[in-house]
């Protein structure tokens, strides 16, 4: 995809792919696919920079309804736990299994098989207005690479 | 601002869980003010990591036969024992929302430095090793753990061994070690210290605890304040220890990341490597670097502390070997580097599920 974002930290290379929204804070993706309505959520590439590798990840089942901001569940990495994060309200209606059993996937296979949870939006129109679009991604990668040094989090 | 200093001894797990989950998330909505509680438990009682399934990770039957109880903490990491020997730390403060995906690693540091500071006025020289531990001379003295509460604040949790039994250590947690003799509880004292072992007396608890309470303020750069529970927040406390930290469901809740055992031996021209490795999903848990080879056990326990909560992929785990070994080459007397990578490597490949571990032979017949 050329509009993929790259960036590597040490000798690990990232990518952020362009073909979807990203929080600006909890570093989740967004994926809208046009013939379901649905949007499918994964954790991007600097998010899980900063995490490390994941341990444990539980997620919450389908039909539970989440508002912006509420948690789609728990992770566990370097023995720090804490909340999975929403980036838009809705319903979750399907959610990765093959991830809680194996949270390395999303590590490994982070745009692909990596995903957590699909839901279908309430307000896609509003949130993703509010989410990094393809035009502010390079801007957006590199302030927070910035901001990741700055912090001391990468060299 | 004030830092309130909470001390509780003898307090059952079940409240003290569930006082630093309900205190640091009014931490986080400014209904309670910045906590350091510096506690011991009842001796003794077994403690898993917030994800653990914890009849893979604690000798259940035991547990039951010798009183000690068992729980399950909101922060991550591994299983451990906590008794009047050792104290517990847990630090309630507000987080900031950038920090949402901070580095763990470097929050561990961050928060881990009162106690690296108070132990070293003491006369302790604990240092922050891999990231992840705190260390004296390669040996674990400290265990850490994290919890972002949903308000954004932070819970950290640290137990400090300021003395330790280690064989009901041994006896209460489950390991891919074989029977528990003389020998293994000794290869595993040399492996873990204690603040009475390093300072070679029976320093009380309390004066570590003072040691570290005042480092906390001064790395904060906090006054300390001692203080007490509001009647509110008992009030909370009460209702979340008997709704989740007395509940079977909580406690008893498993995962579906399966936990694996595995080992592998191989003879070295300096005398056999056997070193076992405990696996949730594709995560290092722990590895036990054992044999009869001769090296510094602080340089093995320092290559066994690297790979816990480390990613099990081959070209990871050997760099990660490689980066210690040649920080302690000379201590290891001649093990080569390659036969433990390689040992290491083959245990992680023979890993099976625990339930199964009794019916398979985990080794390679052709290793040994």
């Amino acid at each position: 995809m050329s509009n993929t974002q790259e960036f590597k930290i040490g000798t690990d290379l990232y990518s952020i792919p362009a073909d979807r929204f990203y929080g600006r804070e909890n570093h989740m993706w967004a994926s809208f696919d046009h013939v379901t309505g649905n949007v499918t959520i994964g954790m991007d590439a600097l998010g899980l920079a900063a995490l490390g590798d994941l341990a444990y990840v539980s997620l919450q089942p389908a039909g539970t309804k989440v508002e912006r901001g509420e948690s789609l569940g728990t992770l566990e990495a370097a023995k720090m736990t804490g909340d999975l994060t929403s980036p838009i309200s809705g319903e979750i209606v399907e959610r990765n299994d093959l991830t809680v059993r194996n949270p390395a996937l999303v590590n490994q296979e982070t745009y692909t098989n990596g995903w957590l949870v699909v839901i279908k939006p309430s307000n896609w129109e509003n949130e993703s207005a509010q989410m990094v679009n393809v035009d502010e991604l390079p801007a957006w990668v590199d302030s927070e690479l910035k901001r990741y040094r700055q912090q001391g989090w990468i060299d | 601002m004030d830092l309130r200093l909470i001390i509780q001894d003898n307090v059952t797990a079940s409240f003290g869980l569930s006082a630093d989950e309900v205190i640091g998330e009014r931490v986080g909505t400014g209904e309670s003010v910045p906590t350091l509680r510096l506690y011991t438990y009842k001796s003794h009682c077994g403690l898993v990591g917030r994800f653990q399934n914890i009849q893979n990770e604690l000798r259940l039957d035991f547990c039951k036969e010798n009183n000690i109880t068992v729980n399950r903490r909101p922060t991550g990491g591994g299983a451990i024992i906590m008794g009047d020997g050792q104290l517990g730390l847990a630090l309630m403060l507000p987080g900031q929302a950038e920090d949402t995906y901070s580095r763990a690693r470097d929050l561990m540091s961050t928060l881990s430095e009162g106690i690296i500071k108070g132990l070293n006025e003491l006369g302790v020289n604990a240092q922050f090793h891999n990231k992840n531990d705190i260390m004296v001379n390669g040996r674990k003295i400290v265990g850490t753990g994290i919890h972002r509460a949903h308000s954004g604040s932070l819970l950290f949790h640290a137990s400090t061994l300021v003395d330790l039994d280690v064989k009901l250590m041994l006896q209460v947690l489950n390991t891919p070690l074989e029977k528990i003799s003389d020998k293994l509880v000794s290869a595993i004292t040399e492996r873990i210290t204690t603040v009475r072992r390093e300072l070679g007396r029976d320093i009380p608890l309390e004066d570590v605890r003072q040691a570290i309470a005042r480092n906390y303020a001064s790395t904060l750069n906090l006054e300390l304040v001692a203080g007490q529970y509001t009647a509110d927040e008992l009030q909370a406390i009460s209702k979340t220890e008997s709704e989740k930290y007395l509940s079977d469901e909580w406690i008893y809740q498993t995962s579906t990341v399966e936990d694996k055992f595995g080992g592998a031996k191989f003879k070295t021209p300096v005398g056999l490597l056997d070193i076992r490795v405990a696996m949730a999903g594709e995560t290092l848990k722990a590895v036990y670097i054992g044999g009869d080879f001769f090296a510094e056990e602080s340089a093995v326990a320092e290559m066994e502390g690297a790979l816990r909560w480390h990613a099990s992929q081959p070209e990871k785990v050997s760099a990660t070997l490689a980066k210690v070994y040649q920080r302690r080459e000379k201590d290891f007397n001649g093990l080569p580097l390659e036969a433990i990578q390689e040992t290491t490597l083959k245990a992680i490949a023979n890993a099976v599920l625990v339930g199964t571990l009794e019916n398979a032979n985990p080794y390679d017949p052709s290793a040994s």
